[in-house]
């Protein structure tokens, strides 16, 4: 397998609404890719799409649609999609084409348009239930998400003053970001408390805004990249892994799914103690306690042990074990893959010196990012390191 | 085993009714707004040129495909809403297999002075003459009446 680096990373505006079309948003992430890595599209040899369901675009087989934005014209093109795990299965793609050998350069590109979903892009989802025992009882995901949130809370004995501190901290950090929708420097965890009850225990601060967007990502041979760079950012693995559609025989406290995926990841990077080996993560956060659940299921802390990190001022960008500096999905926003953004963009800009006013303090080395989705099935890992 | 018996009335195995029920809001884009503001207020096109390789793109674009360079607002510019019919066909049954009243004649038209063509409709006195290479030119609706969609052109008219 041939080593992987990567060259450079792009990501426009996060908003509910913006003018631009898919094609757009992929263009302008495409192009600020190209730009940094120093290279032209023509120096590209294969394009990798991630965008999840067509309903929210509005367009069956959206990636066809999408592919001469994301400069994939008469070149070797694919789009992946798993749902909400798209924004790092895209990069895990991205990777593979270039260790297997059969491309040099390849171009990852993300792109998601919600804002267009009527009348809110959760009717996308009403679709994705069993049709005969679940549909019919007209569940959506914030319920499900609260029951999950609730037992969570049960098995460990988490206060949600605990969990609150999650929007606080990721709306705090995303001030930095020059893409954020809702970054909050006055935000307390009283506000996130005292906001709207959408589903027990499920407060409307819990959860990260719909949006659209879109990011870019380049992953080059690490023997040519060394033509750009001396000191390369790579990939060091990759995980994936997914539970069954039958959630409601899983206990749902641990996402065990999420750490086969880190597991695979962790033994392809050589990593054996990953709270000791990884300096600062980007685990998956469309809500609250997805964050913790997800540092849990990465290996970064044992179980239950997440909020108090929290608490205790560990997760924080100066702190030992910095989570989502860029802001996350609750700060910068959630066009669900363009969130590659966040996840694997911000692993490069951290390790690349590169983050600017989100830069990590004491020179991080080995980074994960991860992304969640599908009905709690989902996990999706990448470690990068310089 | 079931699947070796036939089913011919779908309502026969046991099943629970439903649709994929989704709307949109469709955005025409930095580069579609442009286009469509300018069809509200005048009876020409816009089409954008990329200066690199010296495509026109109609209908006009913000970026080159193929030179993947972005098209700024200077190399915009007005063009005739009329063209040059390259392909038709006279549809005589509609999406859902139920036979039109009158064909329809649908055709793709090279817009002039450009290098982009527009899937257009043509009316005709002579619905069964041979379109090939005619000149058509675009009936629009009038200003009053234009909404900023692409049904602001009505339809194709033989020149």
């Amino acid at each position: 397998m041939n080593d992987v680096a990567v060259l450079g990373g792009g990501m426009t505006l996060f908003r509910r609404r913006l003018k631009e079309t898919g094609k757009e948003l992929s263009f302008q992430a495409a192009k600020m890719a190209l730009e940094e890595a120093g290279i032209d599209n023509s120096d590209i040899d294969m394009v990798v799409m991630g965008s999840a369901p067509c309903a929210f675009d509005g367009i069956h087989m959206k990636g066809e649609n999408l592919l001469d934005g994301a400069g994939a014209k008469d070149k070797p093109y694919v789009r992946v999609f798993n749902g909400g795990g798209t924004g790092v299965f895209a990069p895990i793609a991205g990777w593979w084409h270039v260790a297997s050998g059969v491309a040099d350069m390849v171009m990852v590109v993300c792109e998601e348009k919600m804002g267009g979903c009527y009348p809110h892009p959760q009717t996308a989802f009403q679709t994705i239930w069993d049709p005969i025992l679940d549909r019919p009882l007209t569940p959506n995901l914030v319920w499900l998400f609260a029951m999950e949130m609730n037992r969570y809370m049960t098995k460990h004995n988490i206060k949600k003053e605990d969990i609150a501190r999650v929007a606080v901290k990721n709306k705090k950090n995303a001030v930095g970001h020059p893409c954020a929708q809702l970054p909050d420097e006055k935000i307390t965890v009283d506000d996130v408390l005292n906001s709207e009850m959408m589903a027990w225990p499920v407060n409307r601060l819990d959860i990260s805004p719909p949006s659209d967007g879109a990011s870019a990502l380049i992953f080059c041979n690490e023997k040519k990249a060394r033509q750009f760079t001396d000191d390369p950012v790579l990939v060091d693995g990759v995980g994936w892994n997914i539970a069954s559609s039958m959630w409601t025989n899983r206990d749902l406290y641990f996402p065990q799914y999420v750490a086969n995926a880190a597991r695979m990841a962790y033994k392809m990077a050589g990593i054996r103690n990953p709270r000791k080996e990884i300096d600062f993560a980007e685990p998956y956060d469309p809500f609250t306690y997805k964050e913790l659940h997800h540092m849990e299921g990465l290996l970064l802390c044992d179980k239950g042990e997440a909020p108090i990190l929290t608490r205790e001022g560990v997760t924080e960008r100066d702190g030992d074990m910095p989570i989502c500096p860029s802001g996350g999905l609750l700060g910068v926003g959630n066009p669900i893959a363009a969130t590659m953004g966040q996840k694997i963009c911000e692993l490069y800009w951290q390790l690349a010196g590169k983050a600017g006013k989100r830069q990590i303090p004491g020179d991080p080395q080995v980074g994960v990012g991860q992304a969640w989705g599908d009905i709690m099935q989902m996990g999706t890992v990448m470690v990068l390191r310089r | 085993m079931t699947f070796l018996e036939k089913q011919t009335n779908p309502l026969d195995p046991v099943h629970y009714r439903g649709n994929l029920q989704v709307d949109n809001l469709y955005t025409s884009g930095a580069a579609g707004d442009r286009f469509f503001k300018h069809l509200m207020e005048n009876d020409t096109f816009l089409a954008s040129e990329c200066k690199e390789c010296g495509t026109v793109f109609f209908p006009p674009r913000l970026y080159c495909e193929d030179c993947f360079v972005e098209i700024p607002e200077e190399n915009w510019f007005e063009v005739p809403a009329a063209g040059t019919v390259r392909l038709f066909t006279r549809a005589k049954l509609n999406t859902y297999g139920e036979k039109l009243e009158e064909p329809k004649i649908i055709a793709l038209i090279d817009i002039e002075d450009t290098d982009g063509a527009h899937l257009g409709v043509i009316k005709s006195d002579e619905p069964d003459k041979d379109f090939m290479g005619k000149k058509v030119e675009a009936v629009l609706r009038p200003k009053k009446d234009r909404e900023g969609t692409i049904k602001d052109i009505l339809y194709f008219q033989v020149l």
